[in-house]
């Protein structure tokens, strides 16, 4: 720009002092001119008063300067000249001032020499007597004035040129200067032209229009880290070409990695061949799922592919720790499978028994043995249905009325109903402790105490003991259950609650023991907001601890 | 072209740690028809061995291509002919569990179970160095390939072990004779995995640094 500027100034500046010199150059040569014409005339009109007067005398006498004289005859001959021998002159009648000097009495014409550097100017007067006086002379023309002040002239273009050059710089850069000056990052600080407000107003404008949608993004953006960063479900995303383009902790945490390998190659953490499988599946078909044991827990990922278009997309990596629903489904299906084995024994000795009772194989004697035995088998089959019954009522959660109760009331109604059982295997069992009452369901309660109280007469010693103790504390019940039994060794302790196991599989038939009793206890101590602790040693017995908050 | 060069190295990268995956779920997959006498899991094997020595020719050609198309220099060079010397080793480790599979196959329930800890034992050493070995190639990981190295001598003691037990049963019970050279037989597969998984694992060091145990020139670096 400044470039432009400093060129057009020069050219403008050139162009008006070329205009101005001619156009001067062409007014003093014509002021010029015409004065020395006058003085011309003048001198004319002298020498031809002289001439009138003293004839050819006047003329030699007059020492002409800078101008030459010239007296012609009526016929054309020259009869003097003031700087040649008149003699060797040609008759002048011919020529062009002199014919109309003869004619009209005054006559003028202007000659150029053959090298057009001088131009002669000749006036002629027709005297009294008919001759002609002329006058003329030597005069440079506009060109060789021209070519006489080339010197000069070169020196005052070059002047000129000079001069303009450097103001033209100095103002094409004061020009520019104010718009270098503008900040386009603040472009309505500093004074630009007024001209240029509407454009740097825009501009401001789009800026803070671009700033607020960066600020937006950038938000938005902090806020999708956030919380892919601290979601418990592993993200990966991979490119179509398998690098890694980000992975969040709980995904670096499965695959054993750190932030680092963003921009590697995704089968260098993970090279599984299910993986591979998985990856390729997913290729094919768009999205795949796929389970993964790692460090002991379960995982389901789900793999997708992201179309976006044919050179960009890539695959999503949702990884979910499913380990409590993987156990939980594990735990209803074992439970499944074992509810229906159990079921399936009783109902086996009942059919075998019936049978043998049908097709009359039994002998007389025997027959009241059979339909004990079918008898026990049934009542096993009930005791059993009314436990499944009683922990899917727990598992469903249903709604159960609670209700003040006193516990040590309760408890001693049910060691009196237990009371003939301890007899039978010779146990003694006894209660100790102090009314409280808490708030709970009556049902459950007789679950935990009937459950617990069972178990601590079934698997006791003969001549053990059984002591249930009811205490309290500010907040909670405690119902201890302590036997002198059998005990549970130390590795049996923890899957003691679980459902159908037992210690001693070997031993169910002889106590008819469904294998649910604790599962109950458990269930319903959890229902009613408790806890339950079990210490055992072999062989020296078990407590059962139980904590019940009085208030819900 | 770089560009389609350096796509190729990681493809050549990816292939050949799925083809040392396939290698650590073939031995694993031996030692537990062994172990278990599982005889389904034999034609899963050779199925798996096949798929093996399909995936050698398959990296190989690969190699072949990068090599004399892209003129690989100096690192790159080292990754690919690093990768052409460990596909070798695998392919022998998947031969050898595949003999594994053939003595499980050929021959009836192996007697005498003082040995099975031992051999379990050596087939856990066996896995476990294939797959440091594999890590470190997976993971550039120079430490980790130095630590498989030191794993054989884990291996050994155990094939040692292993060898003196036999040799007392044999002179013990001469009629056990032809189980316990069975035994010794697969002992000394697992001992060669071990040993082809240590080559690997030196293949990876002189990958990453130039230098291979095996090199007398000193190394190649650049």
């Amino acid at each position: 720009m400044t470039k432009r500027i400093f060129s057009s100034f020069l050219i403008v500046v050139l162009t008006v002092l070329l205009a101005s010199f001619t156009i001067i150059l062409g007014v003093l040569y014509n002021h010029s001119a015409s004065l020395q014409r006058s003085q011309l005339l003048i001198e004319l009109d002298l020498a031809a008063s002289g001439v009138t007067a003293g004839g050819e005398h006047y003329l030699s006498t007059l020492s002409p300067d800078g101008y030459r004289l010239t007296w012609i005859a009526a016929d054309g001959t020259v009869q003097f000249d003031s700087s040649q021998d008149a003699d060797d002159m040609e008759n002048h009648a011919e020529r062009e001032e002199i014919q109309e000097a003869f004619a009209t009495g005054y006559g003028e014409s202007a000659r150029f020499s053959s090298t057009l550097t001088e131009q002669t100017l000749y006036f002629a007067r027709k005297l009294t007597d008919g001759t002609v006086l002329r006058i003329s002379v030597d005069r440079d023309t506009a060109l060789t004035l021209l070519l006489e002040m080339v010197p000069s002239l070169i020196v005052i273009l070059l002047g000129a040129l000079l001069l303009s050059g450097m103001l033209s710089y100095l103002v094409s850069r004061k020009i520019v200067a104010p718009l270098n000056a503008i900040d386009l990052d603040k472009p309505l600080e500093g004074d630009a032209y007024d001209e240029l407000a509407p454009l740097l107003n825009h501009i401001a404008k789009q800026q803070r229009k671009i700033l607020s949608q960066r600020q937006e993004l950038d938000r938005q953006k902090d806020e999708f880290f956030t919380v892919i960063a601290n979601m418990n479900e592993g993200l990966v995303l991979l490119s179509a070409q398998m690098k890694i383009l980000s992975i969040n902790p709980a995904a670096g945490t499965f695959f054993s990695t750190d932030p680092e390998c963003v921009g590697r190659d995704f089968y260098t953490i993970e090279r599984s061949r299910d993986m591979d499988r998985a990856l390729q599946a997913t290729i094919d078909t768009g999205s795949h799922e796929l389970h993964m044991n790692r460090n002991g827990r379960e995982y389901q990922l789900n793999i997708s592919r992201i179309h976006a278009d044919a050179e960009s997309g890539g695959f999503v990596i949702l990884i979910f720790d499913i380990s409590d629903k993987y156990y939980a489904e594990q735990s209803r299906r074992e439970f499944t499978a074992n509810v229906s084995h159990e079921l399936k024994t009783p109902l086996q000795s009942i059919m075998g028994s019936a049978e043998l009772l049908e097709n009359g194989l039994v002998k007389g004697e025997d027959v009241p043995q059979f339909v004990r035995r079918i008898r026990t088998e049934a009542a096993r089959l009930l005791s059993l249905i009314e436990d499944t019954i009683h922990l899917s009522q727990l598992d469903e959660q249903s709604e159960l009325t609670l209700e003040p109760i006193e516990l040590y009331a309760l408890v001693c109604k049910e060691t009196e109903l237990l009371a003939s059982a301890a007899q039978t295997r010779n146990v003694t069992l006894t209660t100790s402790g102090k009314p409280v009452t808490i708030t709970a369901a009556e049902p459950l309660l007789h679950e935990i105490v009937y459950n617990l109280c069972d178990n601590a007469i079934k698997y006791n010693h003969s001549d053990g003991t059984v002591t249930v103790t009811v205490s309290e504390t500010d907040t909670h019940a405690i119902l201890t259950v302590a036997d002198t039994g059998i005990g549970i060794p130390q590795a049996h302790q923890p899957r003691v609650f679980e459902r159908f196991y037992r210690v001693d599989r070997s031993r169910s038939k002889e106590t008819g023991g469904t294998g649910l009793g604790l599962s109950i206890v458990k269930h319903a101590v959890q229902y009613l907001g408790g806890t339950i602790t079990l210490e055992s040693k072999p062989d020296q017995g078990t407590v059962v601890t139980v904590l019940l908050p009085k208030q819900h | 072209m770089r560009s389609r060069f350096d796509e190729q190295l990681t493809l050549l990268q990816r292939e050949l740690t799925q083809m040392g995956s396939m290698c650590e779920e073939v031995i694993a997959l031996a030692a537990k028809a062994l172990l278990q006498r599982d005889n389904h899991l034999l034609d899963k094997i050779d199925a798996l061995e096949q798929e093996i020595d399909r995936m050698e020719r398959t990296i190989e050609t690969l190699c072949l291509k990068l090599i004399l198309q892209q003129q690989p220099v100096a690192s790159d060079l080292r990754k690919i002919s690093a990768a052409h010397k460990m596909i070798t080793d695998m392919e022998r480790i998947g031969d050898q569990a595949s003999d594994i599979a053939d003595i499980v196959r050929f021959t009836g329930p192996l007697q005498e179970d003082g040995i099975r800890a031992d051999i379990r034992d050596i087939a856990a050493a066996a896995i476990h160095i294939v797959t440091e070995s594999i890590d470190a190639y997976a993971h550039g990981d120079i430490a980790l390939a130095e630590a498989a190295i030191a794993h054989d001598d884990a291996v050994d003691a155990c094939f040692a072990k292993i060898r003196n037990t036999l040799a007392e049963l044999i002179a013990a019970h001469p009629e056990t004779a032809s189980d316990a050279l069975d035994w010794l037989m697969v002992a000394k597969y697992f001992e060669r995995i071990g040993d082809h998984a240590v080559n690997i694992a030196e293949w990876v060091v002189f990958s990453v640094t130039g230098k291979h145990k095996g090199i007398a020139y000193g190394g190649v670096t650049g």
